[in-house]
């Protein structure tokens, strides 16, 4: 049991929790409309989000019909034993692709 | 939504936008899923793409020193407990007098950041360690265990970042060394049952931390569907492994016998096998061999390819009457692995149904996966779709430990997590007047 810190019954504790070291950080600017833009499909190869895309991009396209997308084929899954590698990719390959925004799924 | 909410603080993005699809893709027919995502979440994915969301602004917290709340010991669970800092049971208030005592047995300076624990980013510090042990219900002479736990917890290889995963499956901690008798932990009969102080507030503190200074808490991150309460530490017999001339557990993940070390690994689920029968080997594995094979099914989804190749670490725990059995006819752990390797099977038409149409972990077939470079050859020796295939690709992938009643002849397998809670090990650093001082204990 731990000693009374000041002899009167009275614990004085503190809290359990360690220090926070991940600062904000600011989203990235929204785009101002979806015609014409590339967005980067990435997936956890989970829960059917193959089906998912699928059907995102039809009602994607039928709202505004030049908009691109780049497979989640072509970045593999983000969830397996790689996925710290592969995340430090992406910064690098969605500039070599052209990539305007990114949709990621799928939680859980 | 709320894990996705809770994570994304951690990632310094709490106005990360999310969409959501109604109800679980998993329990909807693909009509139903395309009609969900067609009306609810394209609509909503349009939206993130668009609109700009509010500048978040975090709260301040208290420094690691600051006194938070005095009050009697009931006062302090209530509040320990209202702000989610507690596990229901009633805890040891940490007062910085008891944090001192625990941090008198480590040589290391409390300041010192051990890692940063996702999915809160919050700095692991052997301060922490101390405030959750403290609360845990732990000896102060235990610090230098839980200062190797938390090394463990923070290294990449484990992967503490999934450790709110929906199978909530608990942590497998080990114990090795002379450190089991320094401090009187139970590694004989019941030793995975809790009422035994070090085995049982050591798991506790393990759980503690977990919620403290990782982050996960249930109804928030920690998405354990059902989950588990905490595992206690499971200490090996290195009496009777000393005696057969087997090689304890910490010689397996890499250091010297009679190192004192600490292993983790996630384990999904475990089942006992009692009353092995036999005098031999040949007569007493057959049966352990089906247990383990039975105890680990969707979980070879890490060994197949439809999570990862290779990572899982299936573990049987031996008591010491078998352990002693078997090394009397000549065998060695390794010949227990291979044995395990060559004989603790699945039909593989199971492991493709299960992967392909059960839970929807998809790797086309074992054969592809063999033809494809990513299985060896044992997978696909043939087209009969009933052949036996292994649960692990290298009898090495089976963890061999020996513990529990000595004279019982019951085993134990446990099925594990894979990379998400991998196994890892760590030296426990002892300070400089250790010895002195537990003998004064």
């Amino acid at each position: 049991m731990a000693k009374k810190s000041n002899g009167t019954g009275v614990y004085e504790v503190v809290w359990p929790r360690g220090e926070r070291r991940q600062a904000l950080r600011p989203l990235a600017k929204r785009l101002d409309t979806l015609e014409g833009k590339t967005i980067a499909q990435l997936w956890d190869y989970l829960f059917f989000g193959d089906e998912v895309f699928s059907q995102l991009e039809e009602s994607l396209r039928a709202q505004y019909p030049d908009v691109k997308f780049v497979s989640w084929r072509e970045f593999g899954s983000t969830h397996a034993v790689n996925e710290k590698e592969l995340l430090a990719s992406l910064p690098q390959r969605f500039k070599e692709l052209g990539v305007d925004a990114a949709i990621s799924s799928m939680a859980c | 939504m709320g894990q996705a909410a809770a994570t994304s603080v951690g990632l310094g993005m709490p106005n990360m936008p999310v969409a959501m699809i109604p109800g679980h893709p998993g329990a909807q027919s693909l009509e139903e899923l395309r009609a969900n995502v067609r009306n609810v979440t394209a609509q909503q994915v349009m939206e993130n793409l668009l609109r700009q969301p509010e500048e978040p602004v975090l709260g301040a917290e208290p420094e690691a020193r600051d006194i938070v709340f005095s009050g009697t010991f009931e006062e302090v669970n209530a509040h320990f407990y209202g702000r989610e800092w507690s596990d229901g049971l009633p805890i040891v208030p940490p007062t910085l007098e008891k944090i001192e005592e625990f941090l008198s047995y480590t040589d290391r300076p409390p300041d010192e950041c051990l890692g940063v624990l996702l999915p809160e980013s919050r700095a692991a510090t052997i301060w922490a360690t101390a405030v959750n042990g403290v609360m845990a219900g732990c000896r102060p002479e235990y610090m230098p265990i839980l200062v190797a736990l938390i090394e463990a917890m923070v290294d990449p290889t484990y992967g503490v970042e999934h450790s709110g995963n929906t199978p909530g499956s608990e942590t497998l901690i080990v114990l090795n060394g002379p450190i089991i008798k320094d401090l009187k932990f139970n590694y004989t009969q019941g030793v995975m049952r809790d009422g035994f102080m070090p085995n049982t507030s050591v798991g506790r503190f393990w759980r503690l931390a977990l919620r403290n200074m990782a982050g996960f808490l249930l109804h928030k991150n920690d998405k354990g569907t059902f989950g588990n309460t905490f595992r206690v530490v499971l200490a090996e017999n290195e009496d009777a492994i000393a005696k057969m001339g087997w090689v304890p557990n910490s010689v397996d993940m890499g250091f010297k016998a009679g190192d004192n070390t600490v292993t983790i690994s996630r384990m999904t689920g475990g089942g006992v096998m009692p009353s092995v029968t036999g005098s031999t080997p040949e007569q007493m594995m057959p049966y352990l061999a089906d247990g383990v094979a039975k105890q680990n099914g969707w979980e070879t989804a890490f060994t197949v390819g439809a999570l990862t190749i290779g990572t899982l670490r299936p573990v049987l725990v031996l008591s010491p009457i078998l352990a002693e059995t078997m090394a009397r006819c000549g065998w060695s752990k390794d010949d227990v692995k291979r044995y395990l390797f060559e004989h603790a099977r699945t039909p593989a038409s199971r492991i493709e149904t299960m992967m392909e149409k059960w839970v929807d972990f998809r790797i086309g077939s074992l054969e592809r996966q063999v033809n494809l470079g990513r299985l060896p050859k044992v997978f696909h020796e043939s087209n009969d779709p009933n052949r036996m295939v292994p649960i692990v690709v290298d009898p090495d992938d089976f963890v061999i430990l020996v513990s529990g009643d000595p004279l019982r002849t019951n085993a134990y397998a446990f099925a594990q997590n894979g990379y998400l809670g991998f196994p890892t090990a760590k030296k426990i650093q002892l300070p400089k007047d250790w010895r002195e001082r537990i003998q004064k204990t």
